[in-house]
């Protein structure tokens, strides 16, 4: 039987139909397009049981107490710790990022030895110390040949720092800028002792001059969350926030005002405010008010209005909404968290004195023990240190760096980085391969902070005596590195020292024990918190007779450096994954671009995305252009934490560094180093 | 799902950002950066490539001096009601067919073409030009949240799905209700993280839920509502010229009114 032309088509239709209800067709399909996108390199999921652990994560300069989520023991994604009262579950953004900082490939591996110009080999942990014992055996009696620079201002690391170099005959353990310092120094000159503290919750106007306390100052999760709480969502806020500072920036966007002012016209502006509010009929029972009501009379809104191009009716607005405020707080400080003067504090926290807010607002913390006998006061600046090395005047043969970039994160940084040269041995206790490491003789790995104990004692900002530590979330660091602290109490018992410790974990159990704290509940996320001290504080005015009020200038324009805390820090270049959030407003490929108002821009004859050149000192950063009417005029704002020559592929490379071309000089009356006021010339180019 | 159709869900999952909160830090793109194992990429200056789930917008009132304001808008998918993606996929990669209203996107199905992306008017959706390749050894720190996804296909915000599903087992276990979690026991990464607490998470239309009275506040506004998606994100602020901006087709929202596109 042969086949027809009807059975042909049947088994056809038949085929076609089988296939459409068969569901092999449609496996394969699904099968092809899953294995399609199944390629060896695409990574896989890591499986295991998911658990969530306290940490103190001090990746960001205040210090965030997180949970550390992990999986299959291993770190994978940060989340806040509610039941911490400092940081109440919130997470600043680069602490969110921890977890893959750990696998950094900036990462220093293994100890380094210098072995020529930027090469490094890797040595055994055992001949690394023995060859940091030799180095501090030979100098060890001589004072000044061994100092050390210390860049954690809250961790007890820096008693063991400085106990050993007493102990070693020196007495050269020098700190990085911060505000805490410049701070302490405010309220000496303000008759009080210690460090200031600033109930921002407590207060129902606090009034920020300078201080970018919603992003980068102070302890700014904690910050954050005391103004939220003040803010609910879809309710009636509870209290009013103004920032006055040279840009509009983090946390003049969610305040209720803001107020253009010059890095160089902080103290003039503060001033300027104390005189309309006594104007207004603000007095106080300080010793020198007679003083300060006549000083603060030179500076009229009209005058600072001439000085700052700020509108005297804009400030008048502010000293009513102050006068109507219950409990206002003021906050002075520099916008990028350092370079700041005295008197720039001075100014600031007089007001509170004025507003009779001294002890409820502005508050003073006692002075903390200290674990490690010996230990000094950490009160000397590396930049006045490394200056000092450059000139000849200091000439250690042996330096040691804790957490600190010097080479690039301090003023004329270029300079900076040349002065380490004139030291013989340079060690770096560092995670990362940073400006400084890559300087260095000796590379000492430090743990990333989840691999590490670590404590945090009165961040800068906290109203009253606050203490936090942490251990290692894992088992076994990512690195083969060691606690630097470990490593320096090792060193110090081969040189015949005993601190009283032999590990770090040691010395903060000691810590908590003295502050009558105790560390299991530390580290288990806990808190420890004091009271602050009583004592009043009188207006400064024999201090701020010093201030002048700015001179406008053709030439040049007031350098606003503009800290973003997402893209790092001074010790910690942008995080891999925070790189999203820069803006191409802000980054584009490798060019940074500077922001400048579009009168500024005229004036200086620069368009958008014009190239140009900022000079100062011996620096010059290459930048280019972009308008933003947020920033105060005859200002050039360049954002911090770019131009970075070391770290690895994410960050080095990219846009330049502002440290470059700021300029210190040394401030009236009170003999401190400042930078925060700063001018640059800007050309084309 | 009919073109123009809005699909009623009980439960619908919805954000309200409140952007007189939100000060820009990024930590919220940190996090669902982090939770979604999307790879760094070594220059995220060129936005035409990178993954941004949650991107945060900078928007400015164009005034300068004292008068300035800016505001800080995240963005992550908006979920919508009648979600403009969806139809146009030739190949059923994204949908939006689950109780809670999350549109989906299914990547093993995904053919990379893109419509979705062109149909989506507030540019939620990304197209991965890469493999996902992290720096060595970080993939130990990838997330087991999400798959990671290979190139050529299309990616966008879930509301951090994996965290639904985690919430429905966790009630399931405690005897709970899997289909009305209460408010709170499902919140993804942004939410979570965000400093200010900016970002609120819940069920629109639960009123035990917070989002749901913050939702009609006077003050809420979503984006572009004027296209009739009808998203699940809401927005709110005080300030007039934000929500003004929210919806930047019509310049006043009456007929008639000139139309403006920015």
């Amino acid at each position: 039987m042969g086949l027809d032309r009807r059975g042909f088509v049947k088994i056809v239709v038949g085929g076609v139909a089988g296939t459409l209800f068969t569901p092999v067709i449609w496996k394969s399909l699904d099968d092809v397009s899953i294995w399609s996108q199944n390629w060896p390199w695409i990574p896989r999921l890591n499986k295991g049981e998911v658990k969530s652990k306290a940490a103190l994560s001090k990746l960001c300069p205040a210090g965030c107490a997180v949970k550390v989520k992990t999986v299959g023991g291993l770190p994978f994604a940060v989340v806040g710790n509610t039941a911490n009262p400092l940081s109440k579950g919130g997470v600043c953004p680069v602490c969110a990022a921890g977890a893959q900082l750990m696998y950094s490939p900036a990462r220093v591996k293994s100890p380094m030895k210098k072995v020529g110009e930027g090469k490094f080999e890797a040595i055994k942990w055992e001949d690394a110390e023995a060859l940091l014992v030799e180095k501090l055996t030979a100098l060890k009696g001589q004072n000044g040949k061994i100092a050390a620079i210390n860049g954690d201002e809250t961790g007890s690391a820096g008693e063991v720092l400085s106990g050993l170099l007493a102990g070693l005959g020196n007495s050269g353990c020098y700190m990085m800028p911060g505000e805490k310092f410049v701070a302490e120094k405010g309220v000496k000159l303000m008759g009080g002792s210690g460090q200031p503290g600033f109930d921002i919750a407590g207060s129902d106007l606090v009034l920020m001059i300078g201080a970018d306390a919603l992003d980068s100052w102070g302890t700014t999760v904690a910050n954050q969350k005391a103004f939220a709480a003040t803010r609910p969502t879809g309710g009636v806020a509870t209290a009013k926030f103004v920032y006055a500072g040279p840009v509009l920036n983090h946390t003049a966007a969610v305040s209720d005002k803001f107020l253009p002012v010059p890095p160089t016209a902080t103290a003039a502006f503060a001033l300027g405010l104390a005189n309309l509010l006594i104007n207004a009929g603000a007095v106080c029972s300080a010793p020198d008010f007679a003083e300060y009501k006549a000083l603060a009379a030179k500076y009229t809104a009209e005058e600072v209005e001439k000085a700052t191009g700020l509108k005297a009716e804009s400030m008048k607005e502010l000293a009513a909404l102050i006068k109507a405020a219950k409990a206002p707080l003021v906050i002075a400080g520099a916008s990028f968290g350092q370079g700041a003067g005295a008197l720039d504090f001075v100014a600031g926290a007089s007001l509170n004195v004025l507003l009779g807010r001294v002890g409820g607002g502005m508050t003073l913390l006692p002075a903390a023990p200290k674990a490690v006998a010996g230990a000094g006061a950490s009160d000397k600046d590396a930049g006045s240190f490394l200056a000092d090395v450059s000139t000849g005047k200091a000439a250690p043969g042996v330096l040691l760096v804790y957490e600190a970039n010097p080479a690039y994160a301090l003023p004329q940084a270029g300079d900076m980085a040349k002065a380490l040269g004139n030291i013989a041995f340079k060690v770096s206790f560092s995670t990362y391969m940073d400006e400084t490491a890559s300087l260095c003789d000796l590379i000492l790995p430090a743990p990333h902070p989840f691999e590490r104990y670590d404590d945090n004692l009165n961040p800068y900002g906290v109203a009253k005596p606050t203490y936090l530590a942490g251990k290692p979330v894992v088992q076994k660091p990512v690195a083969d590195c060691k606690d630097p602290v470990d490593v320096l109490l090792g060193a110090a018992a081969k040189l015949g020292l005993s601190l009283g410790f032999d590990t770090y974990a040691d010395v903060i159990k000691a810590k908590a024990k003295a502050l009558g704290a105790d560390f299991d509940a530390l580290v288990a996320g806990g808190i420890w918190t004091g009271e602050a001290k009583g004592g009043s504080l009188n207006l400064g005015a024999s201090a701020l007779a010093k201030v002048a009020m700015p001179k406008a200038d053709d030439k040049t324009l007031a350098l606003a450096p503009m800290s973003n805390q997402a893209y790092g820090s001074a010790t910690l270049a942008t995080p891999p994954a925070n790189l999203l959030a820069v803006r191409d407003t802000e980054l584009s490929g490798k060019d940074l671009f500077v922001q400048m108002n579009a009168a500024t821009a005229k004036k200086v004859g620069v368009a958008e995305g014009a190239r140009v050149k900022l000079s100062a000192g011996k620096g010059e950063l290459k930048a280019r252009v972009h308008l933003n009417e947020g920033v105060a005029p005859g200002t050039v704002a360049v954002l911090l934490g770019f131009g970075r020559s070391a770290w690895d592929e994410f960050t080095k490379g990219k846009g330049d560094n502002v440290y470059k071309i700021l300029t210190v000089s040394d401030e009236a009356g009170t003999g401190l180093k400042v930078w925060a006021g700063s001018t640059v010339t800007v050309a084309k180019v | 799902m009919a073109h123009g159709a809005t699909k009623e869900f009980k439960v619908t999952w919805g954000m309200v950002i409140d952007l007189d909160k939100c000060t820009g830090c990024g930590a919220c793109m940190t996090a669902c950066q982090v939770e979604n194992n999307i790879a760094p990429m070594v220059d995220a200056s060129n936005k035409m490539r990178t993954l941004s789930w949650m991107l945060v917008f900078e928007l400015s009132n164009k005034k300068s001096g004292a008068e300035a304001e800016v505001a800080y808008l995240p963005r992550p998918c908006m979920q919508c009601g009648n979600p403009a993606c969806v139809p146009v996929c030739p190949v059923v990669a994204t949908e939006k067919n689950e109780e809670g209203g999350i549109v989906s996107q299914i990547y093993p199905r995904c053919i990379g073409c893109r419509y979705c992306m062109a149909a989506c008017p507030y540019h939620a959706r990304y197209f991965n030009w890469e493999d996902p390749i992290f720096p060595k050894g970080m993939e130990k720190a990838l997330s087991p949240s999400t798959s990671a996804r290979p190139r050529g296909v299309v990616e966008k915000c879930n509301f951090c799905h994996t965290r639904f599903m985690e919430a429905k087992d966790k009630a399931r276990q405690e005897g709970g209700n899997p289909e009305g979690l209460a408010d709170g026991a499902y919140m993804p990464a942004c939410a979570e993280i965000c400093p200010t607490g900016a970002i609120s998470f819940g069920d629109v239309k639960n009123k035990e839920h917070k989002v749901f009275d913050l939702a009609q506040g006077k003050d809420a506004f979503r984006l572009l509502e004027k296209l009739g998606l009808n998203p699940q994100v809401y927005y709110v602020s005080k300030r007039e010229w934000v929500r003004k901006l929210g919806d930047n087709y019509a310049a006043t929202g009456k007929p008639g009114a000139a139309k403006k596109h920015s």
